[in-house]
């Protein structure tokens, strides 16, 4: 009887079906089907996802969040103490984000550091921010690499005064890539390089693993 | 072109300044988180109404800038203009947004299984999550006292969520 | 050619101002500029005798002085723009032209969260916006 196993369709693809075999068989068949599930639904673009979500005037988030880094400045006075709860509350907001952004997006959980990192670039932040970063830097072990950002609606307007010179403006976003990661069960050390604030040409995020704990075991402590 | 971002980045940042501002920095003094959370949002106002007045004429009136302030401006925040505008002709106007775009996002719809059905105000009030509702219009309060403020126009504004989900902001113009 | 420009605020008080000029007459054309408030808040106090121009922005030549010509624009949040200018030959396109860009930079300025409302200007990236304006006045066509 005609009949070929699961294997063939995959290695021969819908086209390839031998002639023996098709003229022995009639097509029909009184047993079971069963779905197979050609579960191809393939990632979706940054650019998709963005067109996709629910948008908003940049002018307010850009301006909301302005004014909480004044308001920070003005309540906790020192400039490095601004920078830790900018980086917690980026932190909060990553760890809620990552499910919102899976689901969004359909990537499946990146096992890979590198591919999470390109991710991040591509997709992540074009679906919340609306622009891309891209990838740049790799080490030799493939565990630490930039994030380079080109423009950033964060610092529309903005000019750091003097007094402000040791504030990393942006350390939100430092916070929510942290926060993502280690959603995903990678923990990381986020730094910024370059910071277009302080005269340079781009904003670069150095992203560096520390460890990467194995999604299988997610509990493996408290056995 | 008109520069975008996602929706849940403003909601994200409202979350934590609540949450920062109610929980860590004034846990045990409400009133003084209430205060810098309005003080965000009343700079926010502020500029705002510098930027979305730019293209027009002056008002000539105090009910000509609140209506900027239904139409136009909230229609750059929440692509909707206020539903209904009351006023007492004693300086104060009531401004009713029947479906308040941040109460039925940020916080009164969580990811629990109450999405889709209809909140009882009454239980509402008791919650810890009306309290934290409060806590957002600050926000919103500040940044129509902020505009208002800019366009010449000091004033004090509460909001009333009696009816949820509509919200209602009670605008009283100082004499 | 744009001799000076100035932007003040609702009490009168200078946020910002910046002569074009080689010759040392800063003093001079900071005194036209104050005169000028006064102008506007007659203008804007007795809308009746600005005619047409009832509550636009743009309010128009102010006065003419034997050397300048001093334009005035007043923004709903109240700020005053004081443009002088030594050019005899003023077409009002342009001058409409110039106010709407400097507004425009003078918006972006005041939405930088380090600026105090009410305090003076200090932004470099405004200072060089409203000198590329300055430069092009005149050249544009209306737009």
């Amino acid at each position: 009887m005609g009949w070929w196993d699961v294997a063939d369709l995959w290695y021969g693809g819908f086209g390839s079906v031998k002639s023996g075999i098709e003229e022995e068989w009639d097509g029909s068949w009184d047993g079971k089907w069963d779905e197979i599930g050609l579960n191809f639904v393939a990632p979706r673009s940054g650019d998709a996802i963005f067109a996709s979500v629910e948008r908003v005037n940049s002018e307010l988030f850009t301006l909301t969040y302005g004014a909480i880094v004044r308001q920070l400045l003005t309540d906790l006075e020192e400039v490095e103490e601004v920078n830790k709860q900018l980086d917690q509350m980026g932190y909060n907001i990553g760890v809620r984000l990552v499910d919102e952004f899976l689901a969004k997006s359909n990537v499946s959980r990146c096992v890979d550091f590198k591919e999470t990192t390109e991710v991040i670039a591509k997709v992540g932040f074009k679906m919340f921010l609306g622009v891309t970063a891209s990838v740049t830097n790799w080490d030799a072990d493939g565990t630490s690499c930039s994030l380079i950002l080109e423009d950033n609606p964060l610092v529309d307007f903005v000019e750091l005064p003097d007094t402000c010179q040791g504030l990393y403006y942006c350390n939100i976003i430092s916070g929510v890539i942290r926060g993502a990661l280690e959603m995903v069960s990678m923990k990381t050390e986020v730094s910024w390089v370059r910071d277009m604030l302080r005269g340079d040409d781009v904003f670069e995020l150095h992203v560096k693993l520390l460890k990467q704990v194995p999604e299988e075991y997610p509990y493996k402590d408290d056995e | 072109m008109v520069r975008e971002v996602a929706e849940s980045c403003v909601e994200s940042l409202l979350t934590e300044i609540v949450s920062q501002y109610c929980n860590g920095f004034y846990a045990n003094k409400p009133d003084l988180a209430a205060r810098r959370i309005e003080a965000i949002g009343y700079q926010v106002g502020h500029q705002l109404s510098e930027r979305y007045t730019m293209e027009r004429p002056r008002f000539s009136d105090h009910l000509e800038a609140i209506k900027f302030i239904c139409k136009d401006f909230w229609s750059e925040l929440f692509k909707k203009q206020i539903d209904n505008l009351k006023t007492n002709h004693r300086g104060t106007f009531v401004l009713q947004d029947n479906k308040f775009r941040w109460l039925s996002r940020v916080s009164v719809a969580p990811s629990s299984e109450n999405t889709g059905s209809i909140q009882d105000p009454s239980a509402m009030a008791e919650s810890k999550e009306a309290q934290a509702t409060g806590m957002y219009l600050y926000f919103p309060c500040g940044i129509i006292r902020g505009a208002l403020s800019n366009l010449g126009i000091p004033c004090a504004v509460s909001a009333d969520i009696s009816n949820l989900p509509a919200c209602s902001f009670v605008i009283r113009i100082k004499a | 050619m744009i001799v000076c420009v100035a932007v003040v605020g609702h009490q009168n008080n200078p946020l910002y101002i910046q002569s074009f000029t080689e010759a040392d007459d800063a003093l001079k054309l900071h005194h036209i500029v104050h005169c000028s408030l006064d102008v506007v808040d007659e203008r804007v106090n007795n809308p009746k005798r600005s005619g047409p121009t009832l509550n636009e922005t743009f309010l128009g030549l102010l006065y003419p002085t034997e050397n300048y010509k001093v334009y005035g624009y007043l923004t709903n949040t109240k700020v005053k723009f004081i443009l002088v200018t030594t050019d005899l030959d003023v077409r009002d396109a342009d001058v409409r032209n110039f106010f709407r860009r400097f507004h425009s930079a003078y918006v972006d300025a005041v939405s930088n969260p380090f600026h105090v409302p009410g305090k003076k200007i200090t932004s470099r990236t405004f200072a060089e916006r409203v000198s590329g304006i300055v430069k092009s006045f005149g050249l544009s066509s209306a737009g």
